[in-house]
């Protein structure tokens, strides 16, 4: 049996210590999440604080033939749409550095981070599809299991994702070398 | 990994974040402060519920036969057959086919009396 699945057996009986290690194995890697999806950074830690309650109090119905992380990032995608219904920000019109939590933990570079073109350039959904992929590295299946979507609509989307953004690569280098 | 992958990694580990020690105490004491709720069984309907409801079903269905068939043995039966044909009104249709026809037969004499007139006057016309 993995560490993982006794952590959660163990949460399942009851045992918050157990959760406090498996929040532990996973809080960066949803905040990281949770930053491009959220309108600043205290409300990226406020949605970490309440995906994680909501899987302690809901554990139980945690099925263990899925991934951990595929219901964990549910739960986050769930509270971030909630954070931000209550703000009514547009993620899309976040462009100001010194507003953007993104941009604010992405340090100086010469090209633009990638995440932050694609947050501009695809929509919600195709942005956390992308993101499952490429940065997760999750299964085309487990993301359409997050995401509530067909394996067909996710890689056709995954598909148009990727053309969006190696395109806008490909006019970064071609700017960066035309600069010299 | 192709490229595009590469760097959308790459970019991604360029987000830095840490959890600061104060988000942390926040969580585990929110943890420590909820408890896992128990999933409760299916409360499903009890066995008495289904036989009752298939008994009611039964009975409705019984009492609806029985009216039925009560309201059909009450409806006298004639002995005699009825006759339909003497039942049936007649249409008197060769009156009608004389109104149908009457204008047609007077359009006929008048153009056969016309035609006459001008077989006459051509006649006369030629001196025959």
């Amino acid at each position: 049996m993995t560490d993982e699945l006794q952590l959660i057996n163990a949460a399942k009986a009851g045992s918050a210590d157990a959760f406090c290690g498996l929040a532990e194995l996973y809080r960066e890697r949803l905040l990281r999440f949770l930053l491009t999806r959220c309108a600043s950074f205290a409300d990226a830690e406020d949605a970490l604080q309440d995906t994680m309650i909501a899987a302690f109090r809901y554990i139980h119905s945690y099925d263990s033939r899925w991934r951990f992380s595929t219901w964990l990032y549910r739960i986050a995608i769930r509270n971030a749409a909630k954070l931000r219904g209550q703000d009514a920000v547009d993620i899309g019109d976040l462009r100001d550095e010194e507003n953007d939590p993104l941009q604010q933990c992405i340090a100086d570079s010469e090209t633009e981070n990638l995440w932050v073109s694609a947050r501009r350039t695809l929509t919600d959904e195709v942005f956390t599809a992308m993101w499952l992929r490429y940065a997760e590295d999750m299964s085309v299946n487990d993301i359409s299991t997050t995401l509530d979507r067909s394996v067909s609509w996710t890689k056709v989307n995954l598909m148009r994702g990727r053309r969006a953004l190696e395109t806008q690569m490909n006019s970064a280098a071609n700017q960066s070398e035309a600069y010299g | 990994m192709d490229k595009l992958a590469k760097q959308l990694r790459a970019d991604a580990e360029q987000i830095d974040v840490t959890i600061s020690d104060e988000l942390d105490r926040r969580i585990i004491a929110s943890l420590r402060a909820v408890e896992p709720v128990e999933q409760l069984p299916h409360a499903g309907r009890p066995p008495l519920f289904w036989w009752a409801s298939t008994l009611t079903g039964v009975a409705a269905a019984i009492g609806v036969i029985a009216i039925v068939n009560w309201q059909a043995l009450d409806e006298p039966v004639s002995a005699t057959p009825v006759n339909f044909v003497a039942a049936v009104p007649t249409i008197d249709l060769k009156a009608e086919s004389a109104m149908l026809t009457d204008p047609l037969q007077e359009e006929l004499d008048k153009l056969q009396s016309d035609l006459k007139k001008a077989e006459e006057k051509v006649k006369r016309d030629i001196g025959l």
